[in-house]
């Protein structure tokens, strides 16, 4: 059943990013009335996001709220799941059609920012509220050009039920070395054809940054124009989870990568890193195949620097070519700010960043369990790396695509990592 | 394109390649119809008709493909511009790690779907060729996945097929296969994009058929007078009456698979997964420009492609004068 027209549309409008970026056209052109806007002659805003139904039907709802209480804005609404928003997303910056609001991603920020693509939003955005270190993330150099929606951190989601029955338990500060005895260990215990204790990590470029923050490294150099380790370091973490692989201890490759949804999700792999605002959405899924999820704190080099940080889940921008940067920038303080939007977002996309969300938000079970995890790492949580370089989000596909070679058995380490050098070093080249 | 089924005219001696596609008569037989003469008015009339694809043709092909040979020569990126750098990026190419990699996945995808492609829809042809009841219903039904063969729902549904546990799987895991699905399995996946193209032989098995509809039937007549098989027909009467039919398929479905891109970047995605098993020439184009926003680079390589596309049509026309039989001519 289709309950407003918004969704209705949604289909037809991604069908072409042309499609999308002829409406936004109409719409800037569309209002003669004046910045002030009328019930009869509106202002409209487009506003993007990405996310599956159960998000869109719930920010349609204080979208719709926004355009009672503000008579002369309307707004339009898209969305679409991360790949193809990014996909769509990056073709419309090439032709500077990129919607009023839009909601990023901390690893995007430069892509877009760097290039001048978006608005800076001090005096634009109300930014007295934000917890503490919160906005830290939205700079581009000097210029806020991205406000936090919520906050997360990378943690070790997993299996409670598995794992105890297999008699481990995840204590703060177990090595890399030890997780992988932990995986074996809750493997044989399933034994169970499809069943693992884990999954292949070494692919995801984001674990790799966290193991060189646990060294005290950090993926790229602080200006972000080159990466910060050697290649030596490259082959030390592709090849960690080799004796896994080659014993059958996790998924393999050619299963994993026929999976469309997350290894947990599909009662498969009982352990994986991940962003620990994932569990509301992954959590409901196990537990309807009859599983504890759990979080802990990830493996660790180093047990006093577990490398973790504060990250913005994701964030608002504005692009900078709206006519609209005072509406958009209202909009944006609604959904951050007013009480009634606070309650219908919920923990949808994360815990809120604001003080005023924090105080209004309705936590459930598993937000609890997500807040008492933060609160348990918090002694831990390290500055947040630079915003990554423009390069990054073509850079991580790289990553895990190389990777996949070495696992395909297509690749020799040594070969792998000259060939990501290879490639990354002309990415970041040509970003500057 | 020529495609319009031939009329049941079957043994009209000499008449070979009048009614059907010009492609039978080839180069050489269009040469002798030149003279007629058109009146100024008629061709203004002319023009005036070929306007609309005039136009199309200048502002969306020829344009842009000036536009970018023009880039192939910078360094331009899609946001921010760029700069002449001249040949630079002709000699990156040939740098790229991925270059050789997707050279030799383009080039095995070409040298094993055309020419299975060629004999289904020949074979296919031939069936079709009798004269049957219904026989304009099957001749329908066989070329009908030709027409949706390069869409994305198509392709979805062949991911389906060849996933793991999909139909390929469980009809060849009952014969002792063990490989899975082609989806997963970097060493057959460019199969299921093989078999995509064998299955859409439509437009190859149209013109076959129009082609074998002109092979007078008095030389099928004389030969069996001589007691030739099944066999010698086709190989000695079949084969050369229809040969410029044949070098037409294998010039047009080889350029054709040359250009693979949309079911291959729906089933592989950029990263050509499994294991840049799928990883194509154009769709590393794709990646290059789109992802990458390397516009510049991307347009070297795809000029390269056109070069390369060029080359293999320029001695496909070589290979052709030794090997084509244009009926009429003495030999």
């Amino acid at each position: 059943m289709i309950r407003n027209p918004y969704r209705a549309k949604r289909r037809t409008v991604l069908t072409g990013a042309s499609a999308a970026a002829a409406l936004g056209a109409a719409s800037a052109c569309g209002d003669d009335g004046g910045p002030a806007g009328t019930a009869d002659d509106p202002i409209e805003l487009s506003f993007e996001w990405w996310g599956n139904e159960d998000r869109a039907e719930i920010t349609q709802q204080a979208v719709d709220l926004f355009q009672e209480k503000n008579e002369g804005i309307k707004i339009q609404t898209n969305f679409a799941d991360f790949p193809e928003y990014w996909e769509s997303m990056t073709t419309r910056m090439a032709s500077q059609d990129l919607p009023d609001v839009f909601q990023m991603d901390y690893s995007r920020l430069r892509q877009f920012g760097g290039n001048g693509m978006l608005l800076p939003l001090d005096g634009v955005v109300d930014t007295s509220d934000f917890m503490e270190g919160f906005l830290d993330t939205g700079y581009v150099g000097d210029e806020l050009l991205a406000v936090p929606i919520a906050g997360n951190t990378l943690g070790m989601l997993y299996r409670a039920d598995w794992f105890d029955a297999a008699g481990v338990s995840l204590e703060a500060g177990y090595s890399w070395d030890d997780y992988h005895e932990y995986i074996k260990t809750v493997t044989a215990d399933l034994g169970e054809d499809g069943k693992w204790g884990g999954g292949d990590y070494a692919g995801q470029y984001h674990f790799m940054e966290l193991w060189l923050r646990q060294q005290g490294g950090s993926f790229y150099t602080d200006d972000g124009t080159a990466l910060n380790f050697d290649k030596g370091q490259l082959t030390e973490w592709w090849s960690k989870t080799e004796e896994l692989n080659s014993g059958g201890h996790v998924a393999p490759i050619d299963v994993t990568t026929q999976w469309e949804e997350d290894g947990m999700v599909l009662d498969a792999i009982g352990s994986e890193i991940t962003w620990d605002n994932f569990l509301p959405w992954l959590a409901p899924t196990i537990e309807e195949n009859g599983g504890t999820p759990a979080l802990a704190a990830p493996p660790t080099s180093d047990p006093s620097n577990l490398g973790l940080y504060l990250k913005p889940s994701m964030q608002f921008v504005i692009a900078a070519n709206t006519p609209n940067a005072d509406p958009a920038g209202k909009l944006i303080d609604f959904m951050l700010t007013d009480p009634e939007a606070i309650k219908i977002l919920g923990t949808n996309r994360g815990v809120p960043a604001t003080n005023v969300g924090r105080e209004n938000v309705e936590i459930d079970d598993i937000s609890q369990q997500v807040l008492d995890y933060e609160a348990s790492v918090e002694q831990y949580l390290t500055t947040p790396p630079p915003a990554p370089p423009a390069a990054t989000g073509a850079i991580e596909s790289k990553f895990g695509e190389v990777y996949e070679q070495v696992l395909y058995g297509e690749l020799p380490v040594a070969d792998a990592v000259d060939t990501f050098f290879t490639e990354a070093e002309t990415l970041l080249q040509a970003e500057q | 394109m020529s495609a319009s089924p031939p009329t049941t005219a079957e043994s009209k001696p000499g008449a070979a390649g009048e009614a059907g596609a010009p492609p039978v008569r080839g180069p050489r037989g269009a040469a002798g119809r030149r003279s007629s003469g058109i009146r100024g008015g008629e061709r203004l009339a002319g023009y005036t008709f070929m306007l609309p694809w005039l136009i199309g043709t200048a502002v969306l092909t020829i344009g842009p493909m000036a536009w970018s040979l023009y880039l192939s020569f910078t360094d331009y990126h899609l946001i921010r511009g760029g700069e002449w750098t001249g040949l630079t990026n002709y000699r990156a190419v040939f740098d790229d790690p991925m270059f050789f990699r997707t050279v030799r996945v383009t080039l095995m995808y070409v040298a094993v779907s055309v020419p299975i492609k060629l004999v289904a829809s020949l074979f296919v042809a031939m069936l079709l060729s009798q004269r049957r009841r219904g026989m304009g219903f099957y001749r329908a039904a066989f070329y009908m996945p030709s027409l949706i063969a390069m869409s994305v729902g198509v392709a979805l549904i062949w991911k389906a097929l060849f996933s793991n546990d999909g139909v390929q799987d469980s009809i060849m895991s009952s014969f002792g296969w063990e490989g899975g699905g082609f989806l997963g399995n970097p060493s057959v996946s460019i199969l299921m994009l093989v078999l995509l193209a064998v299955w859409s032989f439509g437009a190859p098995m149209v013109i076959f058929l129009a082609g074998l509809m002109q092979v007078p039937q008095q030389l099928y007549e004389a030969a069996e007078v001589d007691g030739a098989g099944k066999w010698r027909k086709f190989v000695h009467i079949t084969l050369p009456m229809l040969s410029p039919v044949i070098f037409f398929n294998v010039l047009m479905e080889t350029v054709g698979a040359f250009q693979l891109f949309g079911p291959a970047y729906i089933i592989g995605g950029e990263a050509g997964a499994p294991a840049w098993s799928t990883l194509f020439y154009t769709v590393r184009i794709y990646t290059l420009a789109f992802t990458d926003f390397r516009m510049g680079f991307a347009s070297a390589y795809a000029w390269i492609l056109v070069l390369a596309v060029g080359i293999v049509t320029i001695i496909m026309f070589r290979a052709a004068k030794q090997l084509v039989f244009y009926a009429g001519e003495d030999r």
